[in-house]
């Protein structure tokens, strides 16, 4: 096999060498500074100056539909939705790192080159077409992860969660490579693109390529959270410092769904009715034991935690929607915007959080959110406003995103997952509204944290606001999602 | 654009109330405010023709292309009068609230004002998604006018009637996604509108209760018979009028009761015409006992408001006992006990309200002899009680009459049970009124220490609209009739082959 590269390779992968190199400036700079810290804030401006030029350069070469590295990553329309909602987010979480206790201080800098680090292994897994490719993105974005849980100054929550995502992780990596070999074995090749035509007919016929393909998904399903590979998650969500949480919740997700969303666009779903029917229930399952354990939690980012499981399962409807639909690229277009709304209210939730967390020890619990409303009106408004927009009440942002993944649904006939969606939208009501009613309805002497957390408020003010308006306005936003699939 | 000025107007006042900096000013701009939105509703009122049964004064514009989705504002013979009494109510609520809302009185203020757009917007939409947002939106506010300035269990009721009210709407959306994949089975191109829906044919079977049309039907009935609320999903509106304030009880005994009501003639009997009057026994029955099972158990409460709470569980059975007889009769009686129930039922809470202010207290073993005190108030509650048990010159006789004769000529049966609740209904509210007013002067009434104070100037301001209404309603019903004639006709003559027409 005759391997060459070429400028327009390079260019294509410009955004991951850009974030990559703006990843190495804090440090460097730290190093010829003898190892002093440099200014936390100039660090952040760094890494976002990163994030923001690889911003720009994905949506300038990202989105056309070429392949790169010899058909290793593609840039099509996925790869360019899911790689600005994911930068975004880790935007996001990056300045609630810069003012969060637990992570900001004397070694932010090395924060920033792993979150910055993790956001490449992002990029390449939304790109990747070669399941190895996939596999490469995976553990670059994981590791950065697993070390920037354990960096907490917090002592020992964070220390068990980190090691606990760890293990847990390495284990989904094992079965998706143990899938991969299967699927190797099968087809001779790891690339989606050699086997995209047959795999509906190999699922039938073959049954170790099936096997390697459910291994294949239910890796995925471990990095998704998709019950029952679910059991990691409250956890970590809960030991990882808030940032964290919120750049696990949103970034992390959002790029193993499209990696999941390619895998399934081989339409393995129409040829095997077991592995259909199996992932459904994995989506009903989901719904349900996210909601149901968001229930009982008293601790606020645990419960986030277990809504974040449910958001989990309808995303998982939209998946399998899209997986078997043969009617253009509604379903994936609805995955994607699910996405895009789940991660604006995800962020501001978090950042709500993070505001409420006066040292890097404290945990939030829902009782100290009593009485918040009379004290900071404001913040206790726009967490109402992402409560609504998290159990998808209209008009927020969260309603549409709903509205267009169960409509997905419906579209193909699974009315039956459209029904057990809004059914948990119902049960999830119930502990969305609880922190309202503590915030408005009881008295009490809630507290955010003593020091101005100004950038963070910045964040919750910014996804208030767009979970108000695009909602409203999110006609345009799908259209132009799904017109750019088809193009 | 009237329609549309109507609609997001209050949403305007609920931001111009949120930065007013005066605090001490508030109500005093809600309620010119709220004055301003009735003044410029009775233009619609002015503009109506009463002769056409087409929608009215419609605004149509593309919203979500891609799914048919448009913002489409109409009014007409039907949801006229409902609009009407959305804008009446609001000022006499906010002028009734003055004393008994005493904190966060911005927020309440706000909170009116959306809930207002909220179920002006549930009138007015005639594209299903459209709606649909409206219909949502409508639970927010009230959810915090109950959990923030409500009684003791408020917390308990809130999340009641939020959830109650969401189990039966999310399903509603699930139909109404279907719909719209059947209007582009039917047209070629989905839509959301109303006017699209009402083409489509959906396919029928009758003695099962699995074939499309009548799941549909269920999906839809069970979203708006959980608002009205049709017995036996009653049970969050005791909780919600109890605990909320005087204000959020008005409003909702007055007008989001109605928007189930008015939902099943908008949407659910013109939509599933078959399934409705297949499952018609099922509705009629469901009604009468809410009738009897209302009146049986407001007779024994020890609480007038819960009392009166129950009275509505009776009450809205007739409404939904008039409109499952499909004809001119039983609907205009529907049409028009929706008027008469948020006159006299709100005007009941109000007049509890102002008692609870002065006493703090509800319970009817506590009254007695209040007659000889206040004498103003007492005349007041009088003709209310008399309006809502349907005392022939007031406004409850005309339309508990028109459903009545409306169900003795369609289903005579239903008639004999029914009748029952006219009786019931004078017996627990006269007994009440015995009770409190009349006999020896209760413990409360009787505290030399704490003399009760008898209506002052702006609680009379706000009974005297409604008791003008009260008579006026009840001496000359054809004022109001002659608008909702034509659309009630057109709905009954058409109701297998419904649609509605746009009159440019």
């Amino acid at each position: 096999m005759k391997i060459d590269i070429g400028l327009a390779d390079l260019i294509r992968i410009s955004p991951m060498i850009a974030i990559f190199l703006a990843s190495l400036i804090p440090l460097t700079s730290k190093l010829f500074n003898s190892n002093k810290e440099p200014s936390n804030l100039i660090t952040l401006i760094q890494g976002l100056g990163g994030l923001i030029i690889g911003l720009v350069l994905l949506t300038v070469v990202g989105g056309s539909g070429e392949t790169a590295f010899n058909k290793a990553l593609i840039f099509d329309s996925l790869t360019l939705w899911m790689g600005i909602i994911a930068i975004v987010s880790a935007g996001a979480a990056l300045i609630m790192m810069y003012e969060n206790f637990s992570t900001n201080g004397n070694q932010f800098s090395e924060l920033v080159f792993l979150a910055l680090n993790s956001v490449v292994g992002m990029l390449i897994l939304v790109s990747a077409l070669d399941l190895l490719t996939v596999f490469i993105g995976l553990e670059l974005m994981s590791l950065s992860l697993y070390l920037m849980i354990g960096m907490s100054h917090e002592e020992k929550l964070s220390k068990e969660a980190a090691f606990k995502y760890f293990v847990l992780g390495s284990f989904a990596s094992a079965i998706f490579l143990y899938g991969t070999s299967f699927i190797y074995g099968t087809t001779g090749s790891t690339n989606l693109v050699t086997f995209m035509q047959e795999a509906v007919g190999l699922v039938q016929t073959n049954r170790l390529f099936l096997f390697g393909i459910s291994f294949v998904i239910l890796g995925f399903c471990f990095k998704v959270s998709i019950a029952p590979f679910h059991a990691w998650t409250p956890d970590v969500y809960q030991g990882a410092p808030t940032p964290h949480t919120a750049f696990m919740a949103t970034a992390v997700k959002v790029v193993s769904f499209a990696a999941l969303l390619r895998v399934i666009a081989t339409k393995a779903l129409v040829g095997s009715d077991g592995l259909f029917v199996v992932l459904q229930w994995l989506a009903v399952i989901t719904m349900l034991v996210g909601n149901l354990g968001a229930i009982v939690q008293v601790n606020l980012k645990r419960m986030l935690a277990y809504s974040s499981i449910a958001h989990s399962g309808y995303i998982l409807v939209g998946v399998i929607t899209a997986g078997i639909s043969d009617k253009g690229f509604f379903g994936a277009s609805s995955v994607i915007f699910y996405l895009f709304s789940y991660c604006v209210m995800t962020i501001g939730t978090f950042a709500i959080v993070s505001i409420l967390e006066k040292s890097e020890d404290h945990l939030v619990t829902l009782d100290s959110l009593k009485g918040l409303a009379s004290k900071k009106p404001l913040h206790a408004f726009c967490f109402s406003l992402f409560l609504i927009s998290l159990a998808g009440l209209p008009p927020a942002l969260g309603f549409f995103g709903k509205f267009y993944l169960f409509n997905a649904a419906v579209g193909e006939g699974l009315i039956w997952l459209a029904v057990w969606g809004v059914i948990n939208s119902v049960i999830s009501v119930y502990y969305y509204l609880k922190p309202m009613v503590l915030m408005y309805m009881t008295e009490g002497e809630a507290e955010i944290a003593g020091h101005s957390l100004n950038a963070t408020t910045v964040t919750v003010l910014a996804s208030a606001v767009f979970i108000a308006i695009l909602g409203v306005l999110s006609g345009p936003i799908f259209t132009a999602v799904e017109k750019s699939f088809i193009n | 654009m009237l329609l549309s000025t109507i609609l997001f107007l209050p949403l305007i006042f609920a931001l111009i109330v949120l930065i007013w900096p005066q605090d001490k000013t508030i109500r005093h701009v809600a309620f010119g405010l709220s004055i301003v939105e009735f003044i410029i509703s009775l233009i619609v009122l002015k503009d109506f023709d009463a002769s056409s049964a087409q929608l009215q004064m419609i605004e149509k514009h593309m919203w979500i292309e891609r799914f048919g989705i448009q913002y489409f504002l109409g009014v007409d013979g039907i949801s006229l009068w409902l609009v009407l009494l959305t804008t009446f109510l609001t000022p006499i609520i906010i002028l009734a609230s003055w004393n008994s809302i005493d904190t966060k009185i911005k927020g309440f203020h706000a909170a009116m004002f959306v809930l207002q757009t909220a179920m002006l917007g549930t009138f007015l939409a005639i594209d299903a998604i459209f709606f649909y947002v409206f219909w949502e939106l409508s639970l927010i506010p009230m959810y915090f006018i109950v959990g923030i300035w409500g009684g003791a269990r408020r917390i308990y009721a809130t999340i009641k009637f939020f959830i109650f009210t969401m189990i039966g709407s999310v399903l509603m959306l699930v139909a109404i996604i279907y719909l719209m994949y059947l209007t582009q089975q039917a047209s070629g191109h989905m839509s959301a509108s109303l006017l699209e829906f009402y083409k489509v044919k959906i396919p029928f079977v009758g003695g099962s209760i699995l074939n499309l049309q009548s799941l549909l039907f269920f999906a839809f009935s069970l979203a708006f018979a959980i608002k009205v609320p049709v017995w036996p999903v009653h049970t969050w509106l005791p909780d919600a009028h109890v605990e909320a304030p005087t204000p959020g009880s008005v409003i909702l005994a007055g007008v989001m009761l109605k928007m189930g009501t008015y939902c099943f003639l908008r949407w659910v009997i013109p939509l599933f015409p078959d399934a409705a009057e297949y499952w018609a026994w099922l509705f009629l029955s469901l009604g009468v006992i809410g009738i009897i099972y209302g009146a049986l158990v407001a007779m024994i409460q020890p609480d007038i408001k819960k009392l009166v709470a129950y009275s509505s569980v009776s009450h809205m059975g007739y409404i939904i006992v008039g409109m499952f007889v499909f004809n001119h009769f039983g609907i205009t009686g529907s049409l028009y006990q929706m008027l008469n129930h948020g006159v006299s039922t709100g005007a009941l809470f109000l007049l509890i309200g102002m008692i609870y202010e002065r006493t703090h207290s509800r319970e009817i073993s506590k009254y007695g002899g209040l007659a000889g005190v206040l004498p103003i108030f007492t005349i007041f509650f009088f003709i209310i009680t008399l309006s809502s048990i349907a005392v022939p010159m007031t406004n409850g006789f005309i339309g508990e009459f028109l459903i009545l004769l409306g169900l003795h000529k369609a289903q005579p049966v239903y008639v004999y049970f029914a009748v029952t609740g006219v009786v019931l209904g004078a017996a627990y509210m006269l007994w009440m009124f015995k009770r409190v007013f009349f006999g020896e002067k209760g413990e409360l009434v009787k505290d030399e220490k704490h003399p009760l104070k008898d209506l002052s100037v702006r609680e009379i301001a706000v009974l005297v609209p409604l008791v003008v209404l009260v008579f006026w309603m009840g001496l000359f019903p054809n004022h109001f009739l002659d608008l909702t004639k034509s659309s009630v006709n057109h709905l009954v003559t058409n109701k297998n082959k419904y649609y509605l027409e746009i009159k440019e």
